[in-house]
């Protein structure tokens, strides 16, 4: 396959000649991953991953693109479940990046495989709502995992003969899925295509509204502001329980999602409320000064 | 103001003040600094073409006596300048331009550092990195160091050209970036110093070393002079009091064989006069 591709793209062009030694390296299928270019485009890839053993995910096998930029690898490739999986969406752009609060950084020294195994490690971690991913109930991952099995990819048949046949000891974690756990805890993946609104849960958002404040939404209206606020929100949620600070402003949650219709209802209703918690403390404070005219007249 | 349609369009926008729920604001940003990315790319190269250092006084206005004193005494002893794009890599793609240019003109040194790249190379898979990319990049970086042995580069001409290609150029930056943060984390008893509390070597890599665009600080490139034994001259040309510009050295009392310039936020090359040398 890969002598089609010299007669197709540019050998001097770094990038080409980077994905023909990933697509070498990867060409053998093993128990948790396989991926390979489509025919006729080296910067698009197909995936298979295996939902890791002993998680919600296990027995499911799942599908997807990867996208790789012309300026691959000094830029990030992006990726796209296909594989209804519970916790990433599907056909939705998600892009690797390092854990902090750099969501732009990639690596130039990480790779296909590299994203590969951070899709297998991050499938157990939580969601949290904030990063393209989706907060599914364990019932329905499993549900997913084992219809997971039959899922069939138009363009490479059915998922299911794609990876390697699981040995016959599935007990023992192999070390491509200790190095996705690793992966897992440095590297996240940040939605791209923040043009379609998702629906996803919001935790406790009621409960602690009132009590804890969050530096990345105050209460300044400037609608321009809070959209952009809106967006640290979902890359440094981690931070959160730094932020806890004396003034009492309304907090959304770290588990609200990045444009999700439910959030933009959030920030309207804890809105009102700071500004009916406003109205009641000045008719207080009216009442306050009319009685004291009152008491004040009455003593002369 | 602009005509009948857009007024009837904004009437209809529920809240006003420019808040349009229908415009994502985070996509208009970051097409914003794509478009100012853009704009630089299309107007600087990455290295540029030597200039004469005297254009210098015309970029800053007259009546400002601190910066025309201080080019002033940088034009008694340097002559031509050469810009670098300011993409947040000027640092490492600067140094390794003048460098690779000093490299043209001395074989044994270029001998040298081909053995320090070597070397490089396996101290980096033995700190961790991936190999397979690690590789990648260092045999990348390896073809564009024979190509200054083989003499296939072997004027300035070529080496613009081989550094203005953005895939190649962009290699040599990342090799430079790694091999900075893998001095770093070797040595990093001693470097861990120079950092805020609670952060880690790995951690600081990770996010100000290793990732293209990232601006370079001291300790940048302290490590990266000490890695690979090169000594830069830096000149600041900035506010601070007095006729002459600020001079370092990395390391410390080092020969240097890089001159650089340092205003703000940007670093460009620096080239003696020849009577100089």
């Amino acid at each position: 396959m890969t002598s089609s591709f010299a007669s197709q793209f540019n050998l001097r062009s770094p990038a080409v000649k980077r994905l023909m030694k990933e697509a070498a390296e990867l060409a053998e299928p093993t128990e948790d991953y396989y991926a390979q270019p489509l025919e006729h485009n080296l910067f698009e890839w197909h995936f298979t991953v295996r939902g890791p053993s002993d998680t919600d995910f296990a027995g499911g096998l799942y599908h997807g693109r990867i996208i790789l930029p012309t300026e691959y690898p000094m830029k990030p490739p992006s990726i796209i479940l296909l594989t209804p999986n519970g916790r990433f969406e599907v056909s939705k752009k998600i892009c690797l990046s390092i854990s902090g609060h750099h969501p732009e950084s990639w690596q130039p020294s990480w790779s296909i495989r590299t994203a590969l195994l951070a899709i297998i490690g991050f499938m157990p971690t939580e969601s949290r709502g904030a990063i393209g991913g989706l907060d599914y109930t364990p019932e329905e991952r499993r549900e997913l995992a084992t219809k997971s099995q039959t899922w069939s990819c138009s363009a490479c048949g059915p998922i299911k003969s794609l990876l390697k046949d699981r040995s016959e000891t599935p007990c023992e974690p192999s070390s491509d899925n200790q190095e996705a756990k690793e992966l897992a805890k440095q590297i996240r993946f940040k939605e791209i295509d923040s043009g379609n609104t998702n629906q996803r849960t919001i935790k406790d958002s009621e409960q602690t509204m009132d009590k804890k404040n969050d530096e990345n939404l105050t209460m300044n209206s400037d609608s321009t502001n809070i959209e952009t606020r809106r967006r640290r929100i979902g890359v440094v949620h981690h931070d959160h329980s730094a932020t806890e600070g004396s003034q009492k402003i309304p907090q959304v949650t770290p588990s609200i999602s990045l444009n999700s219709p439910s959030y933009e209802a959030s920030v309207q209703s804890s809105r009102t409320r700071l500004s009916s918690y406003i109205i009641v403390i000045l008719i207080l404070a009216i009442a306050f000064l009319l009685f004291r005219r009152i008491f004040l007249t009455d003593s002369e | 103001m602009e005509g009948p349609s857009n007024a009837e369009s904004s009437s209809k926008d529920p809240v006003k003040d420019g808040w349009n729920p229908d415009i994502n604001q985070d996509e208009a940003i970051i097409a914003q600094q794509r478009q100012i990315e853009k704009d630089i790319a299309d107007s600087i190269k990455l290295v540029g073409d030597k200039m004469d250092l005297s254009f210098l006084l015309s970029e800053y206005p007259d009546e400002d006596d601190v910066y025309k004193n201080k080019i002033k005494s940088l034009l008694k002893k340097y002559h031509l300048l050469r810009r670098t794009r300011p993409d947040g890599n000027c640092f490492f793609r600067g140094f390794t331009f003048a460098y690779f240019e000093y490299l043209i003109t001395d074989a044994q040194e270029l001998d040298r550092f081909i053995d320090v790249s070597n070397k490089i190379k396996d101290d980096l898979i033995a700190l961790g990195f991936p190999s397979f990319t690690i590789e990648d990049i260092h045999e990348n970086f390896m073809n564009a160091l024979n190509s200054l042995k083989t003499k296939e580069v072997s004027n300035e001409e070529q080496l613009l050209n081989l550094f203005n290609e953005q895939g190649t150029s962009d290699y040599l930056v990342v090799f430079m970036r790694l091999l900075t943060s893998g001095y770093l984390q070797k040595n990093q008893e001693f470097y861990s110093s120079f950092l805020d509390s609670g952060l880690t070597m790995k951690n600081f890599c990770s996010h100000e070393v290793e990732p293209l665009n990232k601006e370079s600080d001291h300790i940048h490139i302290i490590a990266l002079t000490s890695a690979i034994g090169v000594g830069v001259c830096i000149n600041y040309l900035d506010r601070a009091q007095g006729d002459q510009v600020t001079v370092h050295y990395f390391p410390d009392n080092c020969d240097p064989k890089i001159y650089l310039l340092y205003r703000p936020g940007h670093y460009d090359i620096l080239y003696l006069r020849k009577d100089d040398v």
